[in-house]
């Protein structure tokens, strides 16, 4: 501390103002503490400003587009050609964004939370020093729950210039659509951004390390999104270790050995999505003794809690799912826990959710997973080809899949892949935490024609008497 | 060396579980055969456990505040010899309830309710999970009683307050907040909201024990109580006469045997107050014996020792038993038997002073007699102003099966009797 630095006090601070530590920033407020959140960017993190939300924005417009090329057979002929006005879309996207971020602003300030800017570093188990380019404030607190979420890991041998190598936050930003771009990494955020550019018209190739797209989600429901994917013209490259690349001017080279052959890839831009790193190093946390898993994630107790009594931490920074609504989930929990309450960290369900074409959304077990904890399993699938609400979107590739228990007909799982997949697998989540059975959501009525009459029917199929299939 | 099963025995007639007081030994402990072993309280006793072998103490199954099931294993020792020779079978066994022995898990354990690949996730809706968690309650330690096992809400709050008792012990510490950080967190709490200190202790053995009973017993009767004063002159002449006869036979004369006998009168005329219902197959049972529950004060806690056939005993003898009775009562000696089996409970606060209150009716007794302190007061009689020693009498009854005309009649024949104790001597057998 700095002769004259006199520390402000402030009875809770939240590190990070991302989908974690905004909502518990409010319900730390709503159970009567007193709270400063601080950020070094935008209010709404990651998920806002270089995530969830853009990335969202840009699928969709990349939609409308394919759409509005693609309705012929619908009677609608265009005449001429549809222009794609690239910052113009970018910064619709970016209005979209505002719109959001102002608006936890004004959620933080209704809540009487104090928004701090600038970068942390925890100088003692109660303070932080909050600095900005040319200012620094230390902070006392009692507790604290840090958030400070994750951030997209380098490649060593293929480090992010901003230019050509770009990492999901430049892509997001790109002014132009590329003619050729290679994604290194087939998860999730290569696969929707590499889908939404490839609408737009940039001939794309996606590497991806291991022998399938989406390591880790069920094949059955990744066949589906590979099929569009070849029909977009993508090529997906699996089992491609990459070997380095380099920029040549306006186009980048990447080498990948590829079944023992190493191949060279040139496109205008290099997508590297290949995980996400915790934003746990140089902020002091080892320094005032928090401890780290080996991977850097913050280690946490079933209430989120750090090895340290008073301080928490949530989110993508605390390992697990790296996923907004856990982030949000714990971020409740941790700040209910703060106020003594007994809340923990207690779901039975959590939803996954990729926004690929078709979409795909799954949660709880899958027909495998069941088998391993001692269930028998019993599986059901509806096409979406059986549903006049998706054949009337033009929209009918993909099917919805219930597990449920053989015995007692509880709904374990849900792997759906389809239209509106994403919004689809609430309804099992639902079920899963409510410990419903087959005959609960069967016996609930859904309105005619929807898409979630899709779900209705896999769970009277689970119960042999499916009404628009042919049961086994 | 051979492992050796130590099964908790039966502690008493037909007690089938007790809560483990105090553990006597930790893991690791080397103990010789007879040594205390534990305390349980079972009912309302506390009863030493001896250790049945001597040798090391490899595995501590019961912990102290929990509810151990007569048969189910409460620790393993290792003793010289052979294995096999040393498990002994638990005297009693738990009919239908096989004891659990799967890994760690099964320490205080009824049959499983789900198989255990199946338990990883609870079948119970957020809400109850959250309710579970904020009553204090392990929710894994629940059975449900709805479909396919749901516990439901009611089920948490039945076995909040003991309408259940634990079916398996947990593994599942994630549903619950890591316990000593929890605590910690309720002591900070209290330091922002809460002016002043204030000190957590345990609901542990008699305490809870009595906790129970009373929601139980208010829960499930409708109480009435109904009061009168009792005119005691002639019950202090004859106490005051009787006292020096009894001293010589080192007896301790008070006016409870009175009482006591001419409560037993009231019950002869009155049948319906010694009774009980059964709930299940809905009948009435009238007792034809007269078993005395007598609430005794203990620095542990109320505790409700049993003069059995009060009817056929004299003054002398049931002074001499009160007072035994309630002497090892103090001194947490009495057999779990002598704590069961009452008919009617007579409850005295006079000696602590007090004259009317409601007590809470021993159930399933259906009614409960207080007596509260005797003291001078101006009364009328025969139109005259006089002063007269008045003992104030309070009769709880369970209004299901005692109506309010019935509880009247009997409590004024109990005062009538208290008035002119030489009545008394008509009431003999």
């Amino acid at each position: 501390m700095v002769v004259g630095d006199f520390a402000k006090e402030v009875d809770v601070l939240v590190v990070g103002a991302g989908p974690g530590g905004y909502v518990a920033a409010i319900r730390a407020a709503q159970l009567g503490r007193s709270v400063a959140i601080v950020d070094k960017d935008e209010l709404g993190g990651v998920c806002l400003n270089r995530g969830c939300i853009p990335s969202k924005a840009i699928i969709s417009a990349a939609d409308r587009y394919e759409h509005m090329k693609d309705s012929a057979h619908m009677g609608l002929e265009l005449n001429g050609e549809v222009n794609i006005n690239m910052p113009q879309l970018i910064s619709w996207k970016d209005s979209v964004v505002k719109k959001l971020t102002s608006g936890v602003k004004s959620l933080l300030k209704g809540n009487k939370i104090e928004i701090i800017s600038g970068e942390v570093y925890f100088s003692h188990p109660n303070t932080v020093r909050v600095s900005t380019e040319n200012a620094s404030q230390t902070y006392q607190f009692n507790d604290c729950i840090i958030a400070t979420g994750a951030r997209p890991a380098e490649l060593p041998i293929l480090p992010f210039d901003g230019k050509r190598v770009l990492s999901s936050t430049e892509a997001l930003n790109l002014q132009e659509v590329p003619k050729r771009l290679i994604v290194v990494g087939g998860g999730y955020i290569g696969l929707e951004l590499g889908t939404a550019f490839a609408k737009l018209g940039t001939q794309v190739t996606i590497l991806e390390g291991t022998k399938s797209l989406l390591p880790g989600t069920d094949a059955a429901l990744t066949r589906m999104v590979t099929r569009k994917l070849k029909k977009l013209g993508v090529t997906v490259v699996t089992d491609a270790l990459v070997q380095g690349g380099e920029v040549n001017g306006d186009e980048v080279t990447v080498n990948a050995e590829v079944k023992g052959e190493v191949k060279s890839f040139t496109g205008d831009y290099c997508l590297v999505s290949v995980g996400r790193k915790p934003n746990t190093n140089d902020i002091g946390l080892e320094d005032i003794g928090i401890e780290l898993d080996e991977r850097g994630f913050i280690k946490i107790d079933n209430q989120c809690r750090t090895n340290m009594e008073h301080i928490y931490a949530i989110g993508d920074c605390a390992g697990g799912a790296l996923l907004a609504h856990k982030a949000s989930y714990e971020g409740k929990v941790a700040a209910e826990a703060m106020c003594g309450h007994n809340s923990v960290i207690d779901y039975q369900a959590m939803p996954y959710v990729i926004f690929s074409d078709p979409e795909i959304a799954y949660t709880g077990l899958t027909e495998a997973e069941a088998k391993e904890e001692g269930y028998t399993p019993v599986v059901s699938r509806f096409a979406f080809g059986a549903n006049g609400r998706a054949l009337s979107l033009g929209n009918a590739d993909g099917y919805a899949q219930i597990v449920a228990d053989q015995e007692t007909k509880r709904i374990l799982g849900a792997q759906i892949v389809g239209p509106e997949a994403s919004s689809l697998i609430s309804e099992i989540v639902l079920a899963i935490e409510m410990g419903a059975n087959a005959e609960d959501i069967a016996l609930t009525i859904h309105a005619h024609p929807t898409l979630p009459e899709t779900i209705m029917e896999a769970a009277e199929g689970v119960l042999g008497h499916a009404i628009h299939m042919v049961n086994k | 060396m051979a492992a050796f099963e130590f099964k908790l025995p039966d502690v008493g007639e037909g007690i089938h579980e007790g809560e483990v007081v105090k553990l006597y030994v930790k893991e690791g402990d080397s103990i010789e055969e007879f040594d205390t072993f534990a305390e349980i309280q079972t009912d309302k006793a506390v009863v030493e456990i001896p250790a049945p072998v001597s040798g090391t103490v490899k595995e501590l199954r019961a912990k102290e505040g929990e509810i151990a099931i007569v048969g189910s294993v409460i620790a393993v020792f290792e003793v010289e010899g052979e294995a096999g020779e040393a498990s002994e079978e638990a005297e009693v066994k738990e009919e239908g309830q096989p004891v659990q022995e799967e890994g760690k898990q099964a320490a205080v354990g009824t049959a499983p309710t789900m198989d255990a690949g199946k338990r990883k996730n609870v079948l119970a809706m957020p809400s109850v999970r959250k309710l579970a968690r904020d009553l204090g309650v392990d929710i894994t330690q629940i059975a449900g009683t709805g479909k396919h096992g749901r516990i439901t809400a009611e089920d948490v709050h039945a076995f909040k307050t003991g309408g259940q008792v634990a079916t398996q012990t947990a593994v599942q510490a994630d549903h619950q907040p890591t316990p000593n950080k929890a605590k910690e967190v309720v002591i900070e709490k209290t330091k922002i909201e809460i002016e002043g200190t204030e000190e957590r202790i345990p609901l542990r053995g008699i305490r809870r024990t009595i906790s129970k009973r009373m929601v139980e017993s208010k829960h499930t009767a409708p109480h009435v109580t109904i009061m009168d004063e009792v005119d005691a002159t002639e019950l202090i002449a004859l106490r005051k006469w009787g006292k020096d006869l009894a001293a010589e036979r080192d007896t301790k004369l008070t006016y409870l045997p009175f009482i006591m006998k001419a409560v037993i009168a009231g019950l002869r005329e009155f049948p319906t107050l010694n009774a009980s219902i059964d709930d299940e197959n809905e009948e009435i049972i009238l007792k034809h014996y007269y078993h005395m529950g007598l609430a005794a004060a203990t620095d542990n806690g109320l505790m409700v020792p049993v003069i059995k056939d009060a009817d056929r005993k004299s003054i002398f003898d049931l002074a001499d038993e009160i007072t035994d009775k309630a002497t090892r009562a103090r001194q947490m000696k009495l057999d779990p038997s002598e704590l069961k089996g009452s008919t009617f409970t007579i409850t005295n606060i006079g000696s602590f002073g007090g004259m009317f209150f409601t007590p809470i009716i021993n159930y399933p007794e259906v009614a409960i007699l207080g007596v509260g302190t005797i003291k001078e007061k101006p009364v009328a009689v025969n139109g005259e102003v006089v002063i007269r020693p008045q003992m104030f009498v309070s009769l709880s009854f369970d209004h299901r099966l005692i109506d309010g005309d019935v509880a009247a009649r009997f409590l004024s024949r109990v005062k009538q009797l208290l008035e002119n104790p030489k009545l008394l001597m008509m009431e003999m057998r």
